[in-house]
């Protein structure tokens, strides 16, 4: 049949909005929301017998890969859901073995890294870039197999990959350009990037990671239906979705975070030497140092007289 | 020409990894840029020696590559090799990481050869068709990474140009030139001076923050011209625009010089695949020229501007339709100016009604990582034995032993696989650095 | 048995089996998790969406999809075929648009998929094996397939190589006999048999295909001799859901299952470390990938990597060169192909006229040699495109065409009229019919089709009568 697919989860497991979300109404406690999504990877599982994922996560200031566990590496990294590594244990009559190896080891991981955490950590923005270079990294890995102790052994077909990125906080306009490299390396691997929004926070960049990447957006209005809606929208690969469409989000909003103050603009200055954007005018481009003619700043400046004094201190 | 190109593979002295037989031609080049800065003959002197000195280099590195490959226990040559592949992956990421000035909107001639000389069948199928189907690739790739650049076609027949297509931002305008392969049948003679006048007239509008360039696909060892086609380069000089050819016969003079005095590149194929390289190393937008120059600086100063740009907001295709000020059609999708809030098909261009310039934010961050590449890793040496186990980007397991002890240091290339971030001060294995660098461009630890 | 070679995106042949069943039984095997999801993988991958889409819904009366399908023609008519898939196999109700999974599957998919419950259905694992006690998956590659290719090469050679390979068990003779792939010779009861031409279309296809073709004469068979089908599908789907290089327990087995056990340690699909202990089982690599949808690969060491890899080299003069020295590979070959020599790993033939006439004879088509020796061509011949050599395609193309030369009908002579009008009339008459085949004006005599016939014989009477 088709080709394998290998889908990678990428948590955003920030304690502050979680703490929030299991307090709302309806709530959603980080430990319902993990049983959840390890359906979700059994039910990508349970599609073929090839079928791989990863789950990477996103704490406050940094990324942790959470599935498949470190060391137990990428030569392997596919065929584990072939159910060809030995067990850890006897196994489970009542469970498929595939299944039991992801359940086993992920809520722990997850527990300790958020049990992990401390306090001054709390408010940092949730390192999602970090996680998602992690999961590219990955996936090129499986697109580009080390070469085989064998040469005469062809490499296996790679699998098809997908991400889906688990969104409880909002954007980080800090991280803006890393963050767009990480959507236009996803579009050079092919790697669509599904979003699936948990709270009700703005996210301009996710929204343009799905839209560029051509995957899906869902911002779930009922939580007590997320299963419902992790299988709905988010299980059907690539191929199916010419058949059976899944949501997109309706409007894609375009703007830019600003270099100087990071700050998400829609109308911004841009250097026509080297495209750095800035949200006030300014005498001269702080990345490439190029001074602009002074009657840009004045052309400019008749409409944003404070702007400009702004932009000379910047 | 000798196959300096095919030669990358084979190691030469590693311990200048830029200034070895990678590109005479760059070399070259820079000479020639180093030259028009006032002041900067000592480096012009010692660039033109190197440029002499690797002539030749790929035989001496040919007999070189004798001894270091070695077989490994089972005799096999397999890991020799890719160890040499390896390494020459790797020293193409070796180079600066400051961010360095380049052009990003650029404004690009096409000028095809259409000459009887473009029937020859030395290169498969012909050189025509061959040509074709490279600009068609060629194009996308262009527009692919300089989103915001514009280009048009010009044809060489007959002793004048011919324009084909005009200077357009929208790469399928573009690809329809080629789309029509009759209309391009070659035929007589090629005229480099009116093709490149033609050029030089539909670009002589241009705002002067952009790069204008023509690239000449050139197949004909012959021009036939009306006048004196140096004063054509003058003009082009004085107009700043850089002219790059790709010869697909030989070397000619005037071309080779005309590339030189303009600051473009000059390469001759060698075969189909160096053909496509030398075009494709046309794609990323180039450096900007003499930018360490003071003198150069200040005169860039006055032609840069500072651009007011809006980021629209996208409507779906299930969107209640309505007018675009475009083209007064009803329809779902477009996008809204975030100034006048008035609705306009396709981006970027300019807004109908208030004027500002509409582009999508993604379309400038895809040159971002010009600006701010991911530092280059340092390969690992030696172990202090706290190195983590794992690859930090993929996790998969470094080796534990020391491959091939007989690696020499300098050639950034660890015994362990290990490249280690700078910054953030993580181990990466040789395939992720590779990606970090060649597609990512930023760094999984620092992100 | 309908051709070699299967299409990436047909569905295995258990999935007809099954939609063959009567409701109930579908009913009573969905009770068990390990089934359901064994039977949701045999699905395509629109159908399995479907069922994705609507399995954690607990509506009664269904859910209406057509708003998620694409709107396309191609995309509507496959939503509707896997929506009447669904329904054939008794997974999900249409009522009027409005999909439903049928309780019975989708508990049992739930259950699958979340894991717990008491059902036991994905087999009981045997408490591991320590040390050497413990099978490698290799080992256990390696009985499988020697037990898969022992029972290939026994049809290959007709029974004849017996002595360099154990012949296999009574039990799979009867069943490849059973399954036509085979005929006794002489006698009914003995071991003796001739392998038939369906039995040499089996040789060439993949050995996933082959396993569940015995698997359904297999299924067939003991559906005739009374046992349950609900158990042994059940037992099937066990296995396919069970781990490589576990051991497992019998306890939790019925009667049936047990019985089972016995059979498929012939076809090589289960291993018993201690033969006289009946209490435990590995389950063999054949066993675990039956419900995985891509052909076998052997991590096998002893048989190189030339069962799984490509291993034959067709130049465009016809020669052949086939890099192996496995015996069931040499034979097969040795079905189409002139061998002239044979060295330590490698066997250098011909493709003649007269080969591969031999094959066409045995009732092997053109179509199957072309297959096999596309999917068995080297990494090397891989670099081409097509893969084969074009001249050699179309010439064993042509070699089979030469058959076709005649055709036959069956139908009617009509002679003997008695006036030129007469014979004009009918000719007319049955030419209107267009049925007929051929005539002679001077010798007053057609062929008539034998649909035909019926109609020109009352034609011809009621002129007489009239």
């Amino acid at each position: 049949m088709s080709l394998p697919a290998h889908l990678s989860l990428i948590l955003d497991l920030s304690p502050v909005p979680w703490t929030a979300l299991s307090h709302s109404t309806p709530p959603l406690s980080l430990r319902a929301f993990l049983a959840q999504a390890l359906v979700f990877l059994n039910a990508h599982l349970a599609l073929r017998n090839e079928n791989s994922v990863s789950v990477f996560g996103a704490l406050p200031g940094r990324s942790v890969g959470l599935y498949p566990p470190p060391g137990r590496g990428h030569g392997h990294g596919r065929r584990q859901a072939g159910g060809e590594e030995e067990g850890s244990g006897g196994g489970d009559e009542n469970t498929f073995h595939v299944f039991g190896q992801a359940d086993e080891g992920l809520m722990s991981r997850v527990e300790e890294e958020v049990a992990g955490l401390e306090e001054v950590e709390e408010d940092t923005p949730p390192a999602l870039v970090g996680a998602l270079t992690k999961s590219l990294c990955y996936i090129n890995r499986l697109s580009n197999p080390p070469p085989p102790l064998n040469p005469t052994n062809a490499a296996p077909a790679p699998p098809h990959a997908r991400i889906v990125l688990f969104s409880v906080s909002q954007d980080a306009s800090m991280a803006y350009i890393p963050f767009m490299n990480c959507i236009f390396s996803a579009q050079k691997l092919k790697v669509p990037i599904d979003v699936c929004k948990l709270d009700d926070s703005e996210v301009i960049f996710l929204h343009q990671a799905s839209h560029l990447t051509g995957g899906a957006f869902v911002h779930i209005d009922q939580r007590e239906a997320l299963l419902q809606y992790l299988s709905m929208c988010f299980l059907s690969e690539t191929e199916t979705r010419k058949t059976l469409a899944v949501p997109t989000q309706d409007k894609v909003d375009f703007r830019a975070a600003c270099f100087c103050h990071k700050e998400i603009v829609d109308i911004g200055y841009v250097c026509s030497v080297c495209l750095s954007i800035f949200c006030t005018p300014v005498a001269q481009c702080s990345t490439c140092h190029t001074k602009f003619s002074p009657d840009t700043l004045l052309r400019f400046g008749g409409s944003a007289t404070n702007g400009h004094s702004n932009g000379t201190t910047a | 020409m000798p196959p300096r190109r095919d030669a990358e593979f084979i190691v030469s002295d590693g311990s200048e990894p830029e200034d070895d037989d990678l590109d005479e031609d760059y070399v070259a080049s820079r000479a020639a840029r180093a030259r028009k800065g006032k002041g900067k003959g000592k480096e012009l002197a010692g660039d033109s020696r190197k440029a002499q000195d690797q002539s030749y280099a790929w035989e001496a590195s040919y007999k070189r590559s004798w001894d270091t490959v070695q077989e490994d226990e089972a005799g096999s040559l397999q890991a020799a090799v890719q160890d040499l592949v390896a390494r020459s992956k790797r020293r193409r990421l070796l180079g600066g990481d400051a961010p360095i000035r380049r052009t990003i909107i650029r404004h690009m001639m096409l000028l095809m050869d259409l000459s009887t000389a473009m029937l020859d069948r030395d290169m498969r199928p012909s050189r025509f068709d061959l040509t074709l189907s490279y600009a068609r690739e060629f194009v996308g790739e262009w527009f692919d990474q300089n989103p915001l650049g514009q280009m048009g076609v010009v044809g060489m027949r007959n002793g004048v140009g011919e324009r084909i297509g005009e200077m357009s931002g929208n790469p399928q305008e573009v690809l329809k030139c080629f789309a029509d392969k009759t209309k391009l049948e070659p035929a007589g003679e090629p005229s480099l001076q009116n093709s490149i006048e033609m050029a030089r007239a539909s670009m002589s509008h241009l705002p002067t923050h952009s790069s204008r360039e023509i690239l000449i696909l050139f197949g004909s060892l012959t021009t036939v011209d009306p006048g004196n086609i140096h004063d054509t380069v003058d003009a082009c000089l004085r107009d700043q625009i850089r002219i790059s050819i790709v010869s697909l016969s030989a070397e000619m003079k005037i071309c080779r010089d005309m590339c030189e005095r303009t600051g473009g590149v000059f390469g001759v194929a060698l075969n189909e695949g160096h053909y496509k390289d030398l075009l494709f190393e046309l794609v990323p937008p180039p450096a900007e020229k003499s930018s360490a120059s003071h003198l150069a600086a200040k005169a860039a100063a006055n032609e840069s501007e500072l651009m007011q740009m809006g980021f629209p907001t996208r409507l779906p295709s299930t969107a209640p339709p309505s007018l675009c000020v475009c083209h007064s059609r009803l329809r779902s999708e477009g996008y809204i100016c975030p100034r006048c809030n008035s609705k306009v098909c396709d981006v970027p261009t300019d807004c109908d009604i208030c004027g500002l310039m509409i582009v999508s934010s993604p379309h400038l961050a895809r040159s971002y990582h010009h600006l701010f590449p991911a530092p280059a890793y340092k390969a690992i040496v030696e172990l202090d034995g706290s190195e983590a186990p794992t690859c930090h980007g993929c996790s998969q397991p470094f080796p534990t032993a020391a491959r091939d002890r007989n690696l020499v240091p300098e050639e950034g290339m660890s015994p362990f696989g290990r490249y280690r971030c700078p910054k953030c001060k993580h181990d990466f294995d040789a395939e992720c650095d590779m990606f970090v660098h060649d597609v990512l461009h930023v760094c999984p630890g620092c992100g | 048995m309908s051709g070699a070679h299967t299409l990436p995106n047909q569905l295995p042949p258990i999935h007809s089996f099954l939609t063959t069943r009567p409701q109930t039984t579908l009913s009573r095997l969905y009770a068990r998790p390990s089934a359901c999801l064994a039977v949701f993988r045999l699905l395509d991958d629109v159908a399995r969406q479907i069922v994705m889409s609507l399995l954690w819904l607990d509506s009664k009366t269904g859910v209406d999809l057509t708003s998620w399908v694409a709107p396309n023609e191609t995309a509507r008519k496959h939503y509707t075929a896997a929506v009447q898939g669904l329904v054939r196999l008794h997974i999900a109700k249409d009522g009027n648009g409005r999909i439903l999974v049928l309780p019975a599957f989708q508990a049992g998919l739930r259950r699958a998929l979340t894991g717990g419950g008491d059902h036991r259905s994905f087999g009981v694992p045997f408490p591991i094996a320590r040390g050497k006690d413990a099978m490698t998956t290799e080992q256990l590659d390696d009985y499988a397939l020697e037990r898969w290719e022992s029972i290939l090469h026994f049809m290959v050679t007709s029974g004849s190589a017996v002595g360099r390979v154990a012949p296999p068990s009574n039990a799979v003779i009867f069943l490849l006999r059973r399954s036509g792939l085979m005929v006794p010779i002489g006698v009914e009861k003995s071991p003796e048999s001739r392998i038939t031409s369906q039995g040499f279309q089996f040789l060439l296809e993949d050995s996933h295909t082959q396993l569940w073709d015995l698997l359904l004469q297999y299924l067939a068979m003991s559906e005739n001799e009374g046992r349950d089908l609900v158990e042994v599908i059940g037992f099937l789907f066990m296995l396919g859901s069970m781990r490589l290089g576990q051991e497992y327990s019998t306890e939790n087995l019925s009667d049936t299952q047990n019985v089972m056990l016995q059979d498929f340690l012939d076809y090589g699909l289960i291993y018993r470390r201690y033969p006289d202990d009946g209490t435990r089982f590995y389950p063999t690599r054949l066993a675990t990938t039956l419900t995985s949808t891509s052909s076998l690969s052997f991590t096998s060491s002893k048989h190189e990597k030339a069962a799984s890899e490509g291993f034959i080299i067709l130049e465009t003069n016809y020669r052949l060169y086939a890099y192996t020295e496995n015996p069931l590979q040499v034979a097969v070959l040795n079905l189409f192909v002139t061998l002239h020599s044979r060295f330590e790993n490698l066997v250098v033939g011909r493709v003649t006229r007269e080969s591969i006439k031999g094959a066409l004879a045995n009732g092997i088509t053109a179509d199957q040699i072309i297959s096999y020796l596309t999917v068995h061509a080297h990494p090397m011949m891989h670099k081409n495109s097509p893969v084969l050599p074009v001249t050699v395609q179309d010439q064993i193309r042509l070699w089979e065409l030469e058959n076709n030369r005649l055709k036959s009908d069956n139908g009617y002579l009509y002679e003997d009229f008695n006036s030129q009008g007469d014979f004009d009339l009918v000719l007319s008459y049955a030419k209107q019919l267009d049925v007929v085949l051929w005539e002679n004006r001077e010798k007053r005599k057609m062929f008539v089709r034998e649909d035909g016939h019926e109609n020109v014989r009352e034609f011809i009477r009621r002129r007489a009568e009239a």
